[in-house]
């Protein structure tokens, strides 16, 4: 499926589910996606991290709704329990079957996005990975003198965001030397499809989730 | 001073973009903190008051972002251009990261908008705590059930406030100090 479309449809059922309070279409949700992710062969592993790491704060939503609110209304502690697992394997559908490069051109060349944003973030997401070395480094060099920076400390912030100016800086540069003019047209050597199929994908899994949100409880 | 420049160049992206990751990076650093403010508040019969007292922390870049470039957009680019580098990288909550970085962004950005994008000081740091509290206790109301807990949530809404307040008005004012005193961000100059 096209990825901005994926995007879109995963948009539509985040927003709609957090609006209404119906138990089925979550399961409905849940289960279909868990389909999906296995027929792309997605690693066990990350099965279970997709279950464990939402857990904790489920937990906590379905405690306090369960046991702690005026009404003890356990169906709905179960549909904030199941929404909360409707976000993160809806999520998991994108990501874990789109790389953040098709997604892009994706978003730029289907929905028409102003290539500097599409690529200004794509640029900021390559560099998630000196991101964290970067952080971990500050706080290093900072023990080294003695001083602890501790994640409230503005001094860590102020560091982590001197390097964010000097790469911007850079990063702006070298696309530039590269031939990008902003808000100029662009052509494109890999072209994103957009198929009469991924409009029918997307315009029929809306009205089924319409059709199984107002029928079932 | 050079005339004042509202439009967003390639650069400005690129830095707000980081930024947001920046913050969302040194936050992972602080995950703990909520399952421990669960487990601390359960037995007092308060158990979302973690997502409360945490929310500030993922409400920061927002204002920074407004602190920083001092443009109108800036805060709602800031805040929503770090949750979509999050959901790119595929962070747990997905595409709703999206959602919710773009409702932050709104709340972030209408504390400079009330205060006419003139107050980058206390009174823009208050506006933006004020109206962050409220619109994001707002969609909190439909999406984690709030609307559920009664009076409980007069204690929720000021741990939220509390939160923001520490979050996204003291400590980004700190930070801004910091900024401000060594001369980084002045350069709108050299655009254009």
């Amino acid at each position: 499926m096209n990825p901005s479309f994926k995007l879109l449809l995963v948009l539509i059922i985040a927003l709609e589910v957090s609006f209404t309070r119906h138990l089925t279409i979550n399961l409905v949700l849940i289960a279909v996606t868990i389909i999906y992710l296995l027929t792309k062969r997605i690693r066990p592993r990350l099965f279970g991290w997709l279950f464990l790491m939402p857990l904790f704060p489920a937990i906590a939503v379905f405690i306090t709704i369960a046991w702690f609110s005026p009404g003890h209304d356990y169906f709905y502690a179960w549909v904030l329990f199941s929404r909360i697992y409707v976000y993160v394997f809806t999520g998991a559908a994108i990501t874990q079957t789109t790389s953040p490069l098709e997604l892009t051109r994706s978003l730029e060349q289907n929905l028409h996005l102003p290539s500097k944003f599409a690529y200004g973030t794509l640029a900021a997401v390559n560099l998630i990975p000196r991101i964290k070395m970067t952080v971990k480094t500050i706080r290093a060099a900072g023990q080294m003198r003695g001083i602890y920076l501790s994640w409230w400390s503005p001094t860590l912030y102020f560091k982590a965001i001197l390097h964010a100016i000097t790469w911007s800086d850079q990063l702006a540069q070298a696309m530039e030397s590269h031939g990008y003019v902003e808000d100029r047209a662009r052509t494109s050597v890999h072209q994103i499809a957009l198929t009469t199929r991924d409009w029918l994908i997307l315009i029929v899994s809306i009205i089924l989730i319409q059709i199984i949100t107002f029928a079932l409880p | 001073m050079a005339k004042k420049n509202n439009k967003f160049h390639l650069r400005d992206i690129i830095l707000l973009a980081l930024v947001g990751i920046i913050f969302g990076v040194i936050y992972w650093a602080a995950a703990f903190m909520y399952n421990a403010l669960t487990i601390v508040f359960t037995p007092l019969k308060l158990p979302m008051m973690g997502n409360d007292l945490t929310m500030g922390l993922w409400c920061m870049a927002g204002p920074m972002a407004g602190f920083m470039l001092k443009k109108p957009g800036a805060p709602f680019l800031g805040e929503f251009l770090g949750a979509a580098g999050e959901a790119l990288i595929g962070d747990q909550w997905g595409a709703a990261n999206l959602i919710s970085g773009a409702v932050q962004g709104i709340a972030s950005e209408l504390g400079f908008t009330l205060t006419g994008y003139k107050h980058y000081d206390w009174l823009g740091a208050v506006a933006t705590t004020i109206t962050t509290t409220i619109v994001t206790f707002a969609w909190d109301w439909f999406r984690n059930g709030y609307n559920k807990f009664g009076f409980k949530n007069v204690y929720y809404f000021s741990g939220r406030l509390l939160s923001m307040f520490f979050f996204c008005g003291v400590l980004v004012m700190l930070i801004e100090r910091l900024l401000e005193r060594s001369h980084v961000m002045k350069r709108e100059e050299f655009n254009d």
